[in-house]
């Protein structure tokens, strides 16, 4: 049987994971179609430019040398040489990680959480106090967690740490090695393969879209823009087709990346992914503020866990990549969690952008005059949060989604705090799984 | 060449926009066409990244390179890699293969005629007065003329090699070199006693292919010495996660250990007769210069390896001696037997 005689597999989405997913099935010769239900791809890994010569993404994204290279793009990407992160903390900056460890409570606290038995875990602000010690859970990660995620720490997985963890020894090794090439080595950053010195962190020409518009080029004659898929319809607990544009389509699998609790109600025939269906985002506020200045931050990222602030981090992307603004402007983005339709949401952005100026004030006094304006960024799915009730059905649908012939892969679709890189290389080891499980695929 | 030096620390932090996009490059270079491609044992793309590189050597383009390693078989390939079109990208004027003469590289030319020599001859053993011998990837001829010397007046020696500029380098030596590639020329089949393939099928885009068709071209009980970097060897486990000479940056596509290259050869339907280890210094001092151009070390420094440098080369055939007596030295050689 020839390719084009095969069932196809869906996937569904456009974006980095559902882009991965397609480029992986081509190269082995399984046939697909992409349903897309947008005008165009990348979805979240897209990059806004405006006419000032200013560029924006869905949050600070790097990627790394490697990812470049397997795609292919190293040529069209820049070498990061800064980057870094600072915690603001009664008023000073403090280096992170190893710059907070200057505040004895702090370094006395953690030295103790190393030196106890491990205790018993039940929450993050368990998991937090127990790693990094009471203080500097207390001041600094617990209210960075809570307002990233909209809830109590006390509410929230363990789980939501372990993507954090990354010891001393590795971490100076990393930061050693930073110094002495003087390239933004990636630490903490990827773990789904190894960090070393030799991998650092690149920025694309014209933005973090390129990775979308490479793997696109590839499958281009298998997306299918502006085609939301209605429905996934499961028999006897196997995906047999896709409804899209009210006509179905048989698939041999479906490979998803749409936020579970989407997910759930699209999947028919059967209530395996009911439990999803409660599984919340945090919605997201960037709201990018252009400054007439060469820069602003000490660090590329400057953690606020004081209250009293609308956001909790500021980040200046244009510190690591100058070339997203124009030569000697500078772009400060102020992350809001919010929900959707509340006070935040509805605010304008030029009230968004009032708000975060007089915020900025107070800890950079003097930076109205080189206020240039603001460009704000909306999503309703920035990040999974981690409740506790979850954690059972979260477990679960990690293995598996309980459904032959389903996959959901990506940040949203895998409901994970997924860095860029990291989405690529579980998306193509599930891609792998995949292949190897249905034997229809395998067969090709 | 572009120069490096506009990206030294202090200049960065205050000057970030006029970094470059992609590696350091060679005035006029241009990113290359880079197709993805499959384990060609396996005939799957089932790898896990490895080491990111650039051309350190001769900086032919800005692209920076991905070696994956097959998670089934443990093959070391490039993925993507250069499409077979840009293979004139890759292989500048300058390359050393096209013109390795005493000329331009003096003392270590006359050690290496000495030491391939040996190791030429010690592999022809058995060859009757008209044997004919095949060189695949015989560059200019270095090897073919080893033969011509120290060998059997009487053996009939032609190789293959698909450079124009290299055929033209052996043409003038005075050997006959068919200019193509094995897999495509009309060449006699059941015809020759021994081939030799050294430093050649890291290069090729078909290894499996490659193999094969030198296989018929080989009479029945015919050899074929395939001689390649040894993946797992010392220098690759110390530089393998960016400067490791064996990488050569984008022109080796695949890299072998004794068990991927004894795999190759059964897939080519040959039998492995003998697997071994060669001392080369040259992977030595290929990954130590690469990570000093890569750190920006002082050109007097950069300058020390190389392979017009006869004393980083000394000693590193010594190191490579030794690692080579315990199955660890750079080189892997197989001998593979037409059945």
């Amino acid at each position: 049987m020839n390719v084009s005689e095969r069932t196809p597999v869906a996937i569904v989405g456009a974006g980095l994971a559902g882009l991965t997913a397609a480029t992986f099935l081509r190269r082995h010769r399984v046939p697909f179609i992409l349903y897309e239900s947008g005008p165009r791809v990348a979805g979240l890994a897209a990059t806004v430019r405006d006419d000032d010569g200013f560029s924006y993404d869905f949050g600070a994204h790097l990627i790394t040398n490697r990812l470049a290279s397997a795609l292919g793009i190293g040529a069209q990407c820049r070498t990061v040489t800064t980057y870094g992160e600072a915690v603001l903390l009664g008023g000073k900056m403090y280096g992170y990680p190893l710059g907070l460890m200057k505040i004895f409570r702090f370094l006395r606290d953690a030295l103790v959480s190393r030196t106890m038995p491990a205790p018993v875990v039940d929450s993050a602000a368990d998991w937090f106090r127990a790693t990094y010690g009471k203080a500097l859970a207390d001041e600094v990660a617990l209210p960075l967690v809570e307002a990233w995620s909209g809830a109590a720490a006390a509410d929230l997985a363990a789980s939501v740490g372990e993507k954090l963890k990354n010891s001393v020894w590795k971490t100076v090794q990393l930061k050693l090695a930073a110094l002495r090439s003087g390239r933004a080595v990636a630490c903490g950053y990827s773990h789904e393969m190894p960090e070393s010195g030799d991998v650092w962190h690149v920025y694309p020409e014209g933005g973090i879209g390129l990775l979308c518009r490479r793997l696109a080029a590839e499958v281009e004659d298998g997306i299918r823009l502006e085609s939301p898929v209605e429905a996934i319809e499961v028999d006897s607990d196997r995906v047999r087709a896709v409804k899209v544009g009210g006509v179905t389509q048989p698939v041999s699998a479906v490979v998803s990346t749409a936020p579970v609790n989407v997910l759930s109600k699209l999947v028919r025939g059967t209530d395996a992914l009911e439990p999803l269906s409660r599984f919340k985002y945090r919605p997201m506020i960037f709201v990018n503020l252009q400054f007439d200045l060469p820069g602003l931050l000490p660090e590329t990222f400057l953690w606020i866990p004081e209250s009293g602030y609308p956001f909790f981090r500021l980040t200046e992307p244009t510190r690591s990549m100058p070339w997203l603004a124009p030569e000697g402007k500078s772009l400060v983005t102020a992350d809001l969690g919010c929900d959707v339709g509340g006070e935040l949401w509805r605010t304008s952005d030029e009230d968004l952008g009032t708000l975060c100026l007089s915020h900025v004030e107070r800890i950079f006094p003097d930076v109205r005059g080189k206020y240039l304006g603001c460009r704000v960024l909306r999503t309703p799915i920035a990040y999974p949060v981690f409740l506790k009730e979850y954690e059972p059905v979260r477990r679960r649908f990690e293995i598996s989604t309980g459904v032959d012939g389903l996959t959901s892969v990506g940040r949203n679709g895998e409901f994970a705090h997924l860095l860029m890189e990291d989405v690529y290389w579980r998306t193509l080891r599930k891609m792998r799984g995949l292949v190897a499980s249905v034997p229809t695929l395998a067969a090709a | 060449m572009t120069h490096v030096r506009g990206l030294l620390k202090g200049e960065l932090k205050t000057n970030m926009a006029a970094v470059q996009s992609g590696a350091p490059c060679r005035e006029g270079s241009r990113p290359l066409s880079l197709v993805p491609v499959r384990c060609c044992i396996c005939d799957l793309d089932d790898a896990d990244p490895l080491a990111v590189g650039e051309d350190f050597e001769y900086r032919t383009s800005p692209d920076t390179f991905l070696a994956v390693r097959c998670r089934r078989c443990g093959l070391v390939y490039l993925n993507p890699r250069p499409d077979n079109r840009e293979l004139d990208a890759i292989y500048p004027s300058d390359y050393h293969a096209y013109e390795f003469s005493e000329g331009r590289y003096g003392f270590v030319y006359k050690v290496r005629r000495w030491l391939e020599s040996r190791r030429m001859l010690s592999c022809c053993k058995g060859l009757g007065d008209e044997a004919r011998i095949l060189d695949i990837g015989c560059g200019d001829g270095f090897h073919l003329d080893l033969l011509r010397e120290f060998g059997n007046p009487k053996w009939q020696l032609e190789g293959i090699d698909p450079s124009e500029r290299a055929v033209s380098a052996a043409a003038r030596r005075g050997l006959t070199v068919h200019q193509g590639l094995v897999q495509t020329l009309s060449l006699p089949e059941n015809h020759y006693d021994l081939a030799f393939m050294i430093a050649t099928i890291e290069h090729v885009d078909d290894p499996p292919g490659v193999l094969d068709a030198v296989r018929r071209l080989l009479k029945p009980g015919g050899r074929v010495i395939v001689v390649t970097d040894n993946a797992a060897s010392p220098d690759a486990r110390l530089f393998g996660g960016r400067h490791w000479g064996g990488y050569h940056f984008p022109r080796h596509w695949n890299l072998f250990t004794a068990w991927t290259l004894r795999d190759l050869g059964r897939k080519a339907g040959l039998v492995v007769e003998s697997l071994g280890n060669v001392a080369s210094p040259v992977n030595w001092v290929y990954s130590i210069r690469n990570r000093l151009v890569d750190r920006r070390a002082p050109t007097w420094l950069i300058e020390r390896f190389s392979l017009r440098t006869p004393v980083s080369l000394g000693v590193f055939t010594m190191i490579d001696t030794v690692l080579s007596w315990v199955g660890k030295g750079c080189l892997l050689r197989a001998v593979f037997r037409k059945p």
